[in-house]
């Protein structure tokens, strides 16, 4: 099935659902993408399809919807997963990243040598806003010694700028669609 | 929970000192030896009749064939969690199946085994357990082409949900689906990645039939025997890789 058509089909799938988690905020639900099994089963063919040659060697998916879709790629690219996940929820030894929220600050954590030099990491999340989130990630990464090739998102909110962030630390993003 | 205190042995205080990974090889330093993960959860008696329960005890007694033996598969996933003492908490041996995640042969095998179980049992809704559910439901879904159910800590689906309140060993909690997500006649499979006392498998259950759906069956990789979760399921049939 062509790629324009699957991409259709996918974003008439996502449901907007008004003023969550607050006033204003108009929150992009993927949960009924995953309550449609050949839309679900394109938009992780369209992932793998981009990716499979490229000898990617992590999948990194942010807790918690990038658990929805990153282990899946891993799988058919034959790569390993790893978790990011918030504070404390990892065992074992960690390396942590902060990043500045709104207000205040958050903090990404990933286990030490789950990843190593020359590992080549895609990150995968269900979407990007600001990109305060996926630039922790990528760091985290980087730190680990990995080559962050690419940033894969479901959606994309192009007026929150996410790709120009992610640009200026020399991080490409993949987006299948925009809100 | 007396019965942990047999792990509390010269083992666990190797694995407490600092390793380094520098090497790159994450999986075995802060595994404990694979052969006796296995048998000190769980001896699997010839004497009983084979319930089929876990993979293990199916594959003992059904002498599988195959490319790769269930034995083989059940085996490298076993050797590929790691046991982290004292976390959350002083006494608890925290199953860490990241580890799992780091082999894809063994995180294929893992999906594998559940696919191959369910692929002609016409499920309809495959429901995960936030947040590791996360991590193994979705690739069953796909593969039994299942719609897939995030089952999720309060206030983080958007939309109206259901709720069900489970009791902790202090307090409660609670597990949210969204509504609409799962209808009278859906036939449904529970996972997560590990069941302890049962109490959160439990309350999923109870949403899924509340809404109407039959759970066939809850389906984790890891089962921790001596705390009951099995019997606190009732009715409800449990299947799991590793016990």
């Amino acid at each position: 099935m062509a790629s324009a058509d699957r991409i259709s089909a996918i974003k008439s799938s996502l449901r907007v659902i008004p003023n969550f988690p607050k006033p204003g905020i108009m929150f992009q639900d993927i949960t009924t993408l995953l309550l449609d099994p050949k839309v679900f089963k394109d938009t992780v063919d369209l992932f793998v399809e981009r990716y499979k040659n490229e000898n990617i060697s992590v999948v990194a998916g942010i807790e918690a919807r990038g658990f929805l879709f990153g282990p899946s790629i891993a799988l058919a690219i034959g790569a390993k997963f790893v978790p990011l996940r918030k504070p404390k929820k990892l065992p074992g030894e960690v390396i942590s990243e902060k990043y500045i929220l709104e207000y205040g600050s958050d903090c990404l954590e990933m286990h030490l040598g789950a990843v190593k030099s020359g590992d080549r990491a895609l990150i995968v999340d269900d979407l990007i806003a600001t990109g305060g989130t996926v630039c922790a990630a990528m760091n985290l990464l980087e730190r680990a010694g990995a080559e962050v090739v690419e940033c894969a998102c479901v959606i994309e909110v192009p007026k929150l700028k996410g790709r120009e962030r992610l640009k200026s630390c020399g991080v490409p993003l993949y987006a299948l669609v925009e809100s | 929970m007396n019965s942990l205190k047999i792990f509390l042995n010269s083992d666990v205080v190797i694995l407490n000192s600092q390793r380094s990974f520098s090497s790159g090889n994450f999986v075995n330093p802060l595994k404990l030896p694979s052969p006796s993960f296995p048998t000190k959860y769980h001896s699997i008696s010839a004497s009983t009749p084979p319930l089929t329960t876990t993979a293990a005890a199916a594959a003992a007694s059904s002498h599988m064939a195959g490319p790769t033996s269930d034995d083989d598969r059940i085996s490298r996933i076993t050797s590929a969690i790691r046991v982290i003492p004292d976390f959350p908490k002083p006494g608890i041996l925290f199953q860490d199946i990241t580890t799992l995640l780091l082999d894809p042969v063994a995180f294929k095998d893992t999906i594998d085994l559940f696919v191959e179980r369910y692929k002609d049992k016409d499920i309809s809704v495959v429901a995960g357990v936030e947040a590791r559910g996360f991590i193994f439901g979705p690739p069953i879904a796909l593969a039994i082409g299942a719609k897939f159910v995030p089952m999720r800590k309060p206030n983080k689906l958007p939309g109206p949900v259901i709720s069900e309140e489970y009791s902790l060993e202090y307090g409660t909690d609670k597990i949210e689906m969204h509504v609409g997500a799962v209808q009278t006649g859906d036939r449904a499979l529970v996972i997560d990645d590990l069941i302890a006392t049962g109490g959160t498998l439990c309350a999923a259950i109870n949403l899924l039939e509340r809404v109407g759906a039959q759970v066939v069956e809850c389906a984790c990789v890891i089962e921790l025997p001596e705390l009951k979760g099995r019997d606190r399921l009732g009715d409800k049939p449990l299947f799991v890789l590793v016990s």
